[in-house]
């Protein structure tokens, strides 16, 4: 792939969108609350007994 | 896709054949590492034996006359006129550095040249860099005889080191050519990686508890950075900058986790085309670069009082092996000299590293399950393809082996020492000579960073759009995240307390 064409590929895909999947959604928002309440387990984990 | 690139030149888009070669040698690379790395271990470990196998290595102390600065690393081998330690302890490398080159099937005259002029122009920096009025520390000012200094101790010799491979990279385009063969930043740190292992399974020895602590922290903290970095980049690449999504996981991985090895990773598990990755992957070496400018005098000016904080936010930060463990390196120089010209407090040398390397490590050991489930979810759920199957052997196709080799002299240096703790200075001594290496390893690390990071190609490659993501997502999110969680996990824990 030359330079143009990744340059040009970067601007195609704001007219060709691909909208966010319901499993992606999931995918998202699954993990990121996992993360956060892992986060504060893990914060009274290490404060209390390590 | 099964492993990772060896050396990356942001300087020129690969092609998609050459992509894929890239992505197909870095195996070969990581073994190598592991290898070379393990090689200098065993052969540092002979001093335990009695036998000094590597103090001939060249040891340069922070001089004011240029005459003292250079000695041979021990005793045994005084009588060596430096200048011939010097030429043995780059005969050596190149020695080793050959075979690891014959394994990768590189030219072994250009990089054998190519080499030569690394070696040359990162020692000159390191140097440079233990000039005492560059490195001395306040304390150290009145042994040496001189009134005031820049307080930066001789590791300054990394950033000299990274300037001149900025310089290299960005204005001197034949120059960067000729020794591209020896450009191999991820190599060179990987096998410093290795070593440092058996550095801080010393520290480890001396402190225990803290070392235990270090480590469950680190865990904790890495698996947050997957889980709460990851999900926010990925969803501000789709939604409000529109990429698809064979754009967004390479560059949510790459931005999030851990640069170049996660982009080309999990690029590989949901089938990406290999430009895509390595498009990526070229944006992560030159935002690396910045924060390794930036970040370790951020953490030296606001953390100088929080030293483990800084450690591991700069493993959480700081994208790429080796910016991340090179920011840590820096961090820990700047920070006890600003605690110890502020406070009168000297900490112990090589935690911050450590507790960066740490992190890092952690995060690259996670890599492989990561891109394990985006596969799985790739396959079982975005886009089905009869006879789509994830194996979980893949996990370990992508693990970064070079990881085994830094437990692995972890390990040895922690058995040697519980199992006879008279040894214990034996050992610590002859890390110290592999340590040597590690610096130099290090050192040949920054400045192929710099050379690699061609700015103004790289904008006139397109990629404003990707870097504005990286933009906003590493310095609106990420980093103050990634500052947090330091925070939250390493608040309070210090390093050993020498002195104050």
């Amino acid at each position: 792939m030359t330079e143009t064409r990744v340059g040009e590929e970067l601007k195609k895909m704001e007219s060709e969108y691909e909208p966010l999947l319901p499993v992606e959604r999931k995918l998202i928002w699954y993990t990121f609350t996992t993360g956060v309440v892992l986060l504060a387990i893990f914060v009274l984990i290490s404060r209390w007994f390590v | 896709m099964t492993t990772l690139p060896t050396t990356l030149n942001p300087s020129s888009v690969p092609s998609e054949g050459e992509a894929l070669a890239l992505t197909q040698s870095r195996v070969t690379e990581d073994w190598l590492a592991v290898w070379i790395g393990l090689f200098v271990f065993a052969l540092s470990l002979s001093l335990v034996a009695g036998i000094d196998l590597l103090g001939w290595a060249i040891n340069t102390s922070v001089w004011t006359l240029p005459a003292k600065a250079l000695a041979p690393a021990s005793k045994l081998y005084a009588h060596l006129p430096a200048a011939l330690s010097l030429v043995a302890t780059y005969f050596f490398l190149l020695a080793v550095l050959l075979v690891a080159a014959k394994g990768l099937r590189a030219d072994l005259k250009r990089f054998a040249a190519g080499f030569t002029a690394i070696f040359i122009v990162s020692y000159a920096c390191w140097f440079l860099g233990s000039w005492a009025y560059i490195a001395a520390t306040p304390d150290k000012r009145a042994a040496l005889k001189i009134a005031w200094s820049l307080n930066l101790t001789n590791e300054s010799g990394y950033i000299i080191a990274l300037l001149a491979g900025l310089i290299v990279g960005n204005f001197l385009p034949g120059v960067a050519r000729a020794i591209q063969e020896a450009v191999r930043p991820e190599l060179y740190i990987k096998t410093g990686i290795v070593i440092l292992g058996g550095f801080l399974g010393i520290a480890a020895l001396e402190q225990r508890q803290l070392a235990t602590s270090v480590i469950f922290r680190g865990i904790c903290a890495i698996i947050e950075a997957y889980l709460i970095y990851w999900p926010i980049v990925y969803f501000i690449s789709r939604r409000y900058f529109g990429f698809s999504r064979e754009w967004a996981v390479p560059l949510a991985s790459g931005i999030s986790i851990c640069g170049v090895s996660a982009a080309i990773a999990t690029g590989g598990a949901i089938r990406a085309r290999p430009v895509v990755p390595i498009m990526v992957s070229s944006l992560v070496v030159i935002f690396a670069v910045i924060e390794l400018m930036m970040l370790p005098f951020a953490a030296q000016h606001f953390l100088y009082n929080q030293p483990m904080v800084a450690g591991a936010w700069m493993g959480l930060a700081v994208k790429t092996d080796g910016a991340a463990v090179a920011s840590g390196a820096i961090t820990d120089a700047l920070i006890r000299a600003k605690a110890l010209a502020a406070t009168g407090v000297v900490y112990q040398a090589g935690w911050i590293t450590g507790v960066s390397a740490t992190v890092k490590v952690f995060i690259d050991v996670f890599i492989g399950v990561w891109a394990f489930i985006l596969a799985w979810i790739w396959s079982a759920k975005i886009e089905r393809r009869s006879g789509d199957k994830v194996k979980v052997v893949e996990i370990w196709q992508r693990f970064p082996k070079f990881i085994l080799g830094y437990v692995a002299t972890f390990l040895i240096v922690l058995g040697i020492g519980v199992a006879v703790p008279s040894l214990i200075p034996k050992v610590k001594a002859s890390m110290g000579q592999a340590n040597l290496f590690r610096s130099m390893f290090f050192l040949m690390t920054f400045f192929a960073i710099g050379v690699l990071s061609n700015f103004r190609k790289l904008w006139q490659e397109g990629i404003a759009k990707l870097a504005a993501v990286y933009v906003l997502c590493l310095f609106g999110y990420i980093i103050w995240v990634g500052l947090l969680i330091s925070w939250l996990f390493f608040h309070g824990v210090l390093p050993p307390v020498l002195k104050g």
